[in-house]
């Protein structure tokens, strides 16, 4: 072995018995540099990972969405409309939606009820509606195309429905037992659970029931010739705004949304959330900035004391320096893969009960929103270069000072 | 051998509070012998001490080490020097607390990176050597005054110094432990290491084996 790694390894050791010999002091500065850490990151994979499940939401949604409009309020959109909006040229497909929403006074929540375009339940359904023609080397085409979420092979019956994990969570239902409704006319009907569904994101399942054509029209009391709105999917994509035009003109109580529209609504939602955020971040950053300006800031008594001692029994400058750099990087690294790690587990399995007054309001399907775990390496690196380089700098920067203190002053050191 | 020509040392230079603590200071120090700095309180031993142990620099002057001028040389050769050549004994023990006896006595060795095996056995045979084996994994704030000096003495010898600096080594000691002290300069003597001690205890410079004694009055050398 080299001395000079020899060296190292000496000094290592005697940073950690320095590192232990103050347990109480280091400690508690572990602990709150910890803390920081697991705020900042919480954060961060927070916002990182709400934008994501919002981008595949709006992966999944239609291109064009037209309503009917009776002065302002949207109305049930008669199938009859549908062979006019076909004739248009430029559109691909057109396909009617029957989706409300469902009150449940019992646990004080509402339910998105949807019936699937084809639910005859013969064949693997998805809740992807707009057909595309992908190419399979791209990857970001393919992931569109993904479905929404998948039945996990239940069967879709008149009597029975298939729920959202947030619906099975807070009703304490699964597969076979019964959800009563109270349908339009007063009667109550009694569904049976056929199944859960699972998705690549939970924001989008769960809240979510389907039910069949047949069933979903008794509940609410939509007549055969209506549905709730149509989706119209066009050949090329540019057109869509076109499209959506042509749609207004030809029929005058038409409402067509594009996906634009719908990805702006959102992003507002998500932004004020990630703006809570950001004001969270920031209150952690200059926590984080007080904490090592007061390490920069000066060597207690003692540690000056020590110093002088290593340095008359021949340490030079630089090895005192070394020291310094290995208690800061050990704290740093510590505290910092300690509070990754913690918020990891706070924000993708334990649901982020810190963030929880922020994020209530959101909806009582939520009690505890597991987000998907998204996290790429520049997350990681930013949070790596916002903490651990500045402590190990501000934990350098007054040994160097002190460490241009002339050996001697040992030599004058008079008792404690 | 050592030797310092017209070595000045002052403090504070250009504010009110300007202090000469040395003025012309020529001396010889020869190797292997044990040279004894005497003089009143305030008299400038110590400073004397630290500039020939090259912890600090004079103001003005010469020192020489074997011949090589070292007054000029960058931190890092002085520390280097410091480190191979010198051993210091201080005042107070000045013993780092709260790691174990051993521990502080391997501290000036980390540097060089030698062999831990190695180095550890170097440590305990000089543990060894002033009665402190039972101690050498005793933290330091256990040890009575006389075990913390040994074992700053220990601490003093690891990197093997041809010459060893003291300062004042019998002020915290009783009668006993003073002689059990000039026993050890006798034997450093013996290994043929250069003794430096300041000290104002007759025991000390009156003893049979100082073979020099300088006398140091506000600063300068007086002539006996
Ligand atoms: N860093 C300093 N700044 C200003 N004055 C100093 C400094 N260091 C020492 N002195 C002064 O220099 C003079 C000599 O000090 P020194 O410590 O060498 O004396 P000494 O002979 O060792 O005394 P003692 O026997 O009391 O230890 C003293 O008057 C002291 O006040
Ligand atoms: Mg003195």
């Amino acid at each position: 072995m080299t001395p000079w790694i020899e060296k190292q390894r000496y000094i290592i050791d005697f940073t950690i018995s320095s590192l232990l010999r103050r347990k109480v002091k280091n400690i508690g500065l572990l602990t709150l540099y910890t803390l920081i850490v697991f705020i900042l990151a919480s954060t961060m994979f927070f916002t990182h990972s709400i934008k994501k499940e919002a981008a595949i939401i709006l992966q999944g949604s239609p291109e064009i969405v037209v309503q009917k409009i009776i002065a302002g309020r949207h109305d049930l959109f008669p199938i009859s409309y549908i062979d006019s909006i076909k004739s248009i040229r430029g559109i691909a497909n057109v396909e009617t939606r029957l989706w409300g929403y469902y009150y449940d006074s019992l646990v004080g929540a509402n339910y998105t009820l949807l019936s699937p375009p084809d639910n005859s339940g013969t064949t693997q359904l998805s809740g992807k509606t707009t057909a595309v023609e992908t190419d399979p080397d791209d990857a970001e085409a393919l992931a569109a195309t993904k479905p929404l979420f998948e039945y996990n092979g239940a069967l879709l019956e008149p009597g029975t429905l298939i729920i959202g994990n947030g619906v099975s969570r807070m009703r304490n239902i699964s597969k076979g037992d019964y959800m009563p409704f109270m349908a339009a006319d007063g009667q109550i009907m009694n569904l049976k659970v056929s199944g859960t569904l699972s998705s690549s994101s939970e924001l989008v399942s769960s809240d979510l029931i389907l039910i069949t054509d047949e069933d979903f029209r008794k509940l609410f009391g939509i007549a055969p010739q209506f549905v709730t709105d149509a989706i119209v999917t066009v050949k090329n994509p540019n057109e869509v705004s076109m499209v959506a035009g042509k749609i207004k003109k030809r029929l005058l109580d038409s409402r067509p949304i594009i996906r634009d529209e719908i990805l702006r609504t959102y992003d507002s939602i998500f932004n004020w959330r990630g703006g809570m955020m950001i004001v969270i971040f920031s209150a952690a950053v200059l926590a984080f900035v007080i904490f090592a300006w007061d390490k920069a800031s000066g060597l207690s008594a003692g540690e000056r004391r020590e110093i002088g001692i290593l340095k008359a029994v021949g340490w030079e400058t630089s090895d005192v320096i070394q020291m310094k750099f290995w208690e800061g990087a050990m704290i740093s690294l510590t505290a910092f893969f300690t509070g990754v790690i913690l918020a990891y587990i706070h924000v993708f399995f334990a649901g982020s009960p810190v963030f929880e007054p922020a994020l209530k309001g959101w909806s009582s399907l939520y009690p505890n929103f597991a987000l998907t775990p998204f996290i790429n390496a520049e997350q990681i690196t930013t949070l790596f270069f916002l903490t651990v380089v500045p402590y190990t700098v501000a934990t350098i920067v007054p040994t160097w000072r002190a460490a241009t203190i002339d050996p001697d002053s040992a030599m004058r050191q008079t008792g404690e | 051998m050592i030797e310092l020509v017209n070595v000045k040392k002052v403090f504070n230079a250009g504010n009110p509070s300007e202090f000469s603590a040395l003025n012309s200071v020529n001396l010889e120090i020869a190797q292997n012998k044990v040279t004894v700095l005497k003089g009143p309180s305030g008299s400038g031993k110590t400073t004397l001490l630290s500039i020939v142990g090259c912890m600090s620099r004079p103001s003005a002057g010469r020192v020489k080490l074997n011949g090589r001028e070292i007054t000029s040389l960058p931190e890092r050769f002085l520390t280097d020097i410091r480190r191979t050549t010198f051993g210091f004994i201080f005042q107070q023990p000045n013993l780092i607390k709260g790691i174990s006896v051993l521990e502080n006595v391997m501290l000036p060795a980390y540097p060089l990176g030698e062999k831990r095996a190695h180095l550890k056995m170097k440590a305990l045979n000089g543990l060894a050597g002033l009665n402190l084996s039972s101690k050498a994994s005793s933290q330091v704030e256990w040890l009575s005054g006389g075990e913390a000096q040994r074992v700053s003495i220990v601490r003093a010898l690891i990197n093997d110094p041809s010459i060893i600096i003291a300062d004042e080594p019998t002020a915290h000691l009783d009668t006993k432990l003073s002689y059990r002290f000039m026993e050890i300069v006798e034997k450093f003597k013996a290994e043929g290491k250069t003794v430096i001690i300041t000290s104002h205890d007759p025991l000390v410079y009156d003893s049979a084996m100082v073979d020099h004694v300088v006398n140091l009055r506000d600063g300068k050398i007086e002539d006996e």
